[in-house]
């Protein structure tokens, strides 16, 4: 394939991904990494070379936007980057002695099955206000943040503990495979510490940045970051996460908890499917 | 405080994108032709594993020359910047609230952020 041509389907899949990616709390991997690999015929490690940078773009080209809005919780986020950024050292030390098929097909089946219970509350708009106790109560993981129509959302964060957890498998899961971490944060937000879903998918984008700046400097070193993929990646997802955060500021809770099922659906299939050698 | 937080995202990522349309700009404007295939080789028994500058004095010393492929990798040590940089002005967003286990809890993450960016590089434990 010619430079030009490379660069052009690139760069538009980048922006439908970095668009997708900032609504529902992913880094846009789901995309890119099939693009290259499938369509573009890339090598695999320059794939997920292009998943870190495809994450850190979508997280900082919405950031601005969502700091602005006050929407994302830095509390919940710092206090469960703990077990993130662990969890992406330990995953990155001992990624030569795990099978990645092994560890695709194990991911793939929990995201199915987490499917159960975010299907069971899909048109749960705002969560029953939780009681403030024990280490959420000592940490203050609460929050508040203003709808578009005006409307002060107040909420509290239940089960850290378990979110926690969470993250630490997300965490191992970005070490490990360098993808699919963004699907088990929000899940842990949203299903565990239930949080209000605009709260978990862009503190999940806040949270996917650090995560993906952990395990950078390894790949980028290996040399797996390819600059002829960098570019249009970058670019296309910059400009697609500003597009995005526009979106979600106008979303639903209960739309964007919707597209983030089917994307949690595709997510599995696509690691079942890499597991199973296609 | 958010205001500067901001502020400083913003200019992270516009700088970034800037430095790599530029590097971009200057590649496409003498290879658009060329075939892809030489430039997306992949050699799994050398680090690193393609034919671009993957260290900063490699980068550094290919920038002086404009390499296109320099100024991409430039820019985007910059985007690996900016989520590091929201973590560090966190640091004082907790401070200046007087949040001490915040104040410890980000250090912390900061520590482990700047720890597997500058150091599990050089680990061959990470390189597996």
């Amino acid at each position: 394939m010619i430079v030009i041509l490379f660069f052009l389907t690139l760069f538009i899949a980048s922006i439908a991904a970095g668009a997708l990616g900032s609504i529902v709390g992913i880094g846009g991997g789901l995309i890119v990494i099939p693009i290259l690999t499938l369509f573009l015929g890339v090598d695999i490690h320059y794939a997920i070379g292009a998943s870190i940078v495809s994450i850190i773009a979508t997280s900082s080209g919405a950031a601005a936007t969502y700091v602005k809005d006050r929407i994302t919780n830095l509390r919940i986020g710092m206090f469960l980057e703990t077990g993130t950024t662990i969890g992406a050292i330990i995953g990155a030390a001992i990624a030569a002695y795990l099978s990645a098929t092994i560890l695709e097909a194990i991911f793939g089946t929990i995201l199915i099955i987490s499917l159960v219970p975010l299907v069971r509350k899909i048109g749960e708009e705002f969560p029953p206000m939780q009681e403030l106790k024990g280490l959420a109560k000592k940490l203050n993981l609460r929050g508040d943040y203003v709808e578009r129509d005006g409307s002060k959302i107040e909420y509290n964060a239940t089960n850290p503990g378990k979110g926690l957890a969470g993250m630490l498998v997300a965490g191992l899961i970005s070490g490990l495979l360098g993808i699919g971490s963004g699907t088990f944060k929000v899940l842990s937000m949203d299903l565990a510490m239930k949080l209000p879903m605009k709260v978990s998918t862009t503190t999940s984008n806040f949270m996917i940045g650090v995560t993906a700046a952990a395990s950078a400097g390894i790949y980028f070193a290996r040399g797996d970051v390819n600059p002829l993929i960098t570019a249009p990646v970058a670019l296309g997802i910059l400009i697609g996460a500003s597009m995005g955060t526009h979106l979600l500021v106008k979303a639903k809770n209960t739309a964007i908890r919707k597209i983030f099922a089917i994307v949690l659906a595709a997510s599995a299939i696509e690691m079942i499917i890499r597991a199973l050698g296609f | 405080m958010n205001k500067i937080l901001g502020i400083v995202l913003r200019s992270g990522v516009i700088l970034s994108g800037a430095i790599i349309a530029i590097g971009t700009g200057l590649f496409i404007a003498n290879h658009s032709l060329d075939d892809t295939s030489s430039y997306l080789a992949y050699n799994p028994s050398i680090v690193p594993h393609g034919n671009f500058p993957a260290s900063l004095a490699s980068i550094a010393s290919e920038l002086a020359s404009l390499n296109p492929a320099s100024i991409i990798q430039l820019g985007f040590l910059v985007l690996l910047a900016t989520p590091v940089t929201r973590v560090a002005l966190s640091l004082f967003l907790f401070a200046a609230e007087r949040d001490r286990k915040f104040v410890y809890l980000t250090a912390a993450v900061l520590a482990v952020l700047l720890f597997s960016i500058l150091a599990t590089p050089l680990i061959p434990l990470f390189n597996g």
